[in-house]
């Protein structure tokens, strides 16, 4: 069986292409491209441009994504899409041309939960069997563990994602969003030493992020490094942070949150293993500080590359075949777009 | 042979055993202060006005603390055993701690807490100079010559419990049940000290 | 994948003889069995250990202001006569055991020594009563109803506890029947149990402060009801319909009761907008 897998629930347009081979061998990626929409330094990416990017090049994707593919129209069983959640306008954009590649082709739709796809995706790529799944992204922060047919969510930001955190810090530095605000600031935070105290917000398995924020964001006003700086700068004032020290601060206050709430997930399911999925999983940092926790606990700790952490397409289509296989379509009358489809609300029929 | 007892607390090193010893009706009370006051190497305990406590476990309590906060390095006190005064405090205050805990000249019952930091401090030791030293009669330290010694009101006052809550006592023995709730309160207080 | 090992005990712990206990690990502390002072006076100590993935500053904040938390609301709930387990003894920042928490600054840790409560926790109580009431289905109405009114009696005396707590202050944070325990009253009241009946005596003791803290919100004293109803739903079916009567006992204890009571019909339409099932 062979699916294509569309995304655009953010800045990311992503086509794939999955094979599941009918004599059960392990499914195998026949294609994964991706164009991301770059905003300049300063700024967010606007749903409408956004939408725009996606129109002008779902067509090239899909038609490259064949190419790497090696494959022909004929052979494509069903098209899979982000139904939600996401951003409304760039969702739409791909839903009407997954929708025109039904017709025009003549294949089923499966309408899939962005979430659900990141976490199949992180299955299928680490083997972990059944993780505790920390799913971290621009839009999305959500501890989740898999019980009787469901993703539950036992933890979740109560405000702005842990993305969408370091995002706008990064406008406020005036940090370049290409390839990414936060693999930016990643690489920043590596000259920074000193750690410079945030809110630590934490309640249960919850946490958020927005007064973390606003704290970072004053700090880095009332020292003057706000807006177009050198990065390289020296600082030979001790009480001074520079703009490395901001990053370096901010991303150990926030991911020690992200792993806290994590271990206590697994402490309350009783599991050892941990999946990060989703952008901010591609985090070096993050990793490693997980890898502790999980390694302290007897556990171990999964994680996927910037292929398949970053949204994509293929996961897409990951998630969608599996319940494909289970009889799932999305009829064309239903095959509607949604910004809010929460984790939880997918069932998982595909697995025990 | 004197009243001395020799204690080993849970936890702390066994080598560091912990001399008690109870005295009433002390004759000698200026003197013993006076000795601290200028410093005689020879008198290095902890002399403790017996009214100010309430059970053994409040003392052994505070007597842990500052073990504890010595085998950690920081003490804020010049010794184990001025720190074992101040640790009965519930306040930062070291000077006030020594007011309201000490021994002072119109001292009547006497409780005296030597640890054996060094290989010669021994019960032999620590009891023959005791013995050579206080001038008063030596008693059991245990709880039954506490209930006799100790000022409830006062050490109340030092710990502001006056207001402490009473509970429907679910027992006869009220008395004593009142007692234990003052004393863990009293742990609580000894407990918590220091944490801002 | 390697076994798990806990973290090396902090100080004084380390020349403890016997060693303490394990009893339970959490994703934030280890809770063992000890003694305080003498060898017979049991005691149980918490341990919050060093995080080795936080900054070592971060972690020895964090560390330090979360045992004292906890140390704090039972401290106050001691003098406001509510039945917790007292703080024998307390260290929030010992020095760390390895040497290579020295070279970072790292603290060894928290720790906090209380006092030792006996008897089961009240989700082991119900379980088993509930199983004697599976087992015993033929027994007559008078001896049903009797049943009923043993657990309608202890589910108004944690109402008593509960409403305590808040007048007092505090909201726990995670109450469930496992963080509930029913100490054998010393009058020689009965742990005996009657062919796998449990004893319903005893005082009712709340533990584990671990998430409490200190608050005047009828929101998180209306979540605090919200989640032991939960909790009694989900883990004790059969004594479901007796919540009224913990409700009913926490209003006989708590003046502030009424708002409270009112905010939780609230909490509970706005229901759980996520499903939290372990």
């Amino acid at each position: 069986m062979i699916g294509i897998g569309m995304e655009g629930s953010a800045n990311k347009l992503g086509v794939g292409i999955m094979l599941h081979p009918n004599d059960g061998s392990p499914p195998r990626v026949l294609a994964n491209v991706r164009h991301t929409y770059v905003s300049p330094p300063g700024e967010g990416f606007l749903p409408k441009d956004t939408a725009r990017h996606h129109r002008s090049w779902v067509v090239k994707l899909v038609k490259k994504a064949l190419r790497d593919a090696g494959v022909s129209v004929k052979d494509v069983d069903c098209i899979c899409y982000t139904k939600g959640p996401g951003m409304g306008a760039p969702l739409q954009s791909v839903a009407v041309a997954a929708r025109m590649l039904s017709l025009l082709w003549g294949k089923e739709l499966v309408g899939v939960n962005h979430c659900v796809g990141h976490i199949e995706m992180g299955r299928l790529i680490t083997g972990s069997t059944n993780p505790v799944v920390l799913y971290v992204s621009g839009g999305n922060t959500q501890v989740i563990a898999y019980s009787s047919q469901r993703y539950r969510i036992f933890g979740e930001t109560l405000d702005i994602a842990v993305g969408n955190c370091l995002d706008r810090f990064a406008r406020t530095l005036h940090i370049s969003n290409d390839p990414a605000p936060g693999y930016n600031i990643e690489q920043l935070a590596k000259k920074g030493n000193k750690l410079i105290e945030l809110p630590y917000t934490v309640k249960g398995m919850d946490c958020s992020f927005s007064g973390i924020l606003a704290a970072i964001d004053g700090l880095a006003a009332s020292h003057g490094l706000g807006g177009q700086g050198k990065d390289d700068e020296s600082n030979d004032d001790d009480d001074k942070p520079t703009r490395a020290d901001l990053c370096f601060s901010l991303q150990e206050n926030i991911f020690s949150m992200l792993v806290e709430i994590t271990e206590r997930a697994m402490a309350h399911v009783g599991s050892k293993e941990v999946l990060i999925v989703g952008g901010v999983g591609c985090n070096e940092r993050l990793q490693d500080m997980m890898g502790i926790m999980a390694r302290d606990r007897g556990g171990s700790i999964h994680a996927t590359d910037e292929r398949f952490c970053i949204d994509n397409g293929i996961m897409i289509a990951q998630a969608g075949m599996l319940a494909y296989k289970t009889g799932l379509q999305t009829p064309l009358k239903e095959s509607t777009c949604t910004q809010r489809f929460r984790t939880d609300d997918v069932f998982v029929k595909w697995r025990d | 042979m004197s009243a001395l007892e020799t204690i080993n607390l849970s936890h702390l090193p066994a080598s560091w055993p912990v001399h008690v010893a109870l005295y009433k009706d002390v004759k000698n009370a200026p003197f013993l202060r006076q000795q601290l006051i200028s410093g005689n190497s020879d008198f290095e305990y902890a002399l403790i006005d017996a009214s100010m406590i309430l059970t053994r476990t409040h003392v052994l309590s505070a007597v842990f603390r500052a073990i504890n906060d010595y085998t950690n390095a920081r003490l804020k006190s010049r010794n184990i055993h001025s720190e074992i005064v101040f640790s009965l405090s519930p306040a930062n205050n070291i000077a006030d701690s020594f007011r309201k805990f000490g021994i002072t000249d119109s001292t009547k019952d006497l409780l005296v807490v030597k640890v054996s930091v060094t290989p010669e401090i021994t019960h032999e030791s620590v009891a023959t100079h005791l013995g050579a030293s206080i001038e008063g009669s030596a008693v059991p330290f245990n709880d039954e010559t506490l209930v006799a010694t100790s000022d409830v009101a006062k050490i109340k006052k030092a710990y502001k419990l006056g207001g402490l809550a009473p509970t429907p006592a679910k027992t006869n023995d009220t008395k004593n049940h009142e007692r234990q709730r003052l004393e863990t309160a009293l742990l609580g207080a000894i407990a918590l000290r220091g944490a801002l | 994948m390697t076994e798990y090992k806990p973290p090396p005990l902090p100080s004084p712990f380390t020349h403890t003889t016997p060693p303490p206990t394990l009893l339970t690990q959490g994703a934030e502390a280890h809770l063992y069995k000890t003694t305080y002072l003498t060898p017979t006076t049991p005691a149980a100590l918490k341990i919050r250990p060093s995080k080795p993935y936080r900054h070592p500053i971060l972690d020895r904040r964090l560390t330090r202001q979360r045992i004292l938390q906890e140390a704090r609301c039972l401290s106050k709930l001691v003098r406001e006569g509510v039945s917790v387990p007292a703080i024998l003894a307390l260290d929030w920042e010992p020095q760390g055991q390895e040497e290579k928490d020295a070279l970072e600054g790292r603290a060894g840790g928290a720790w906090l020594l209380m006092e030792w409560v006996e008897g089961l926790v009240v989700r082991v109580v119900l379980e088993r009563w509930e199983g004697w009431m599976k087992r015993n289905t033929q027994m007559g109405e008078e001896q049903r109803k009797g049943e009923e009114s043993r657990v309608r009696y202890l589910l108004r005396r944690i109402g008593h506890v509960v409403g305590g707590l808040h007048k007092a202050g505090v909201v726990h944070g995670d109450l469930t029947t496992s963080n509930l325990m029913l100490r054998p009253t010393a009058a020689g009241s009965s742990v005996e149990e009657d062919g796998g009946n449990p004893s319903m005596e005893g005082e009712v003791v709340l533990i584990d402060f671990g998430l409490a803290g200190h608050s005047n919100q009828d929101e998180d004293r209306a979540v605090d009801l919200y989640v032991l109803e939960r909790a009694f739903g989900s883990t004790h079916p059969r004594t479901e319909p007796f919540f009224d009567e913990l409700l009913q006992g926490y209003h006989e204890a708590y003046r502030g009761a009424v708002s409270t009571l009112k905010r939780l019909e609230e909490v509970r339409m706005r229901g759980r907008k996520r499903s939290m099932i372990g």
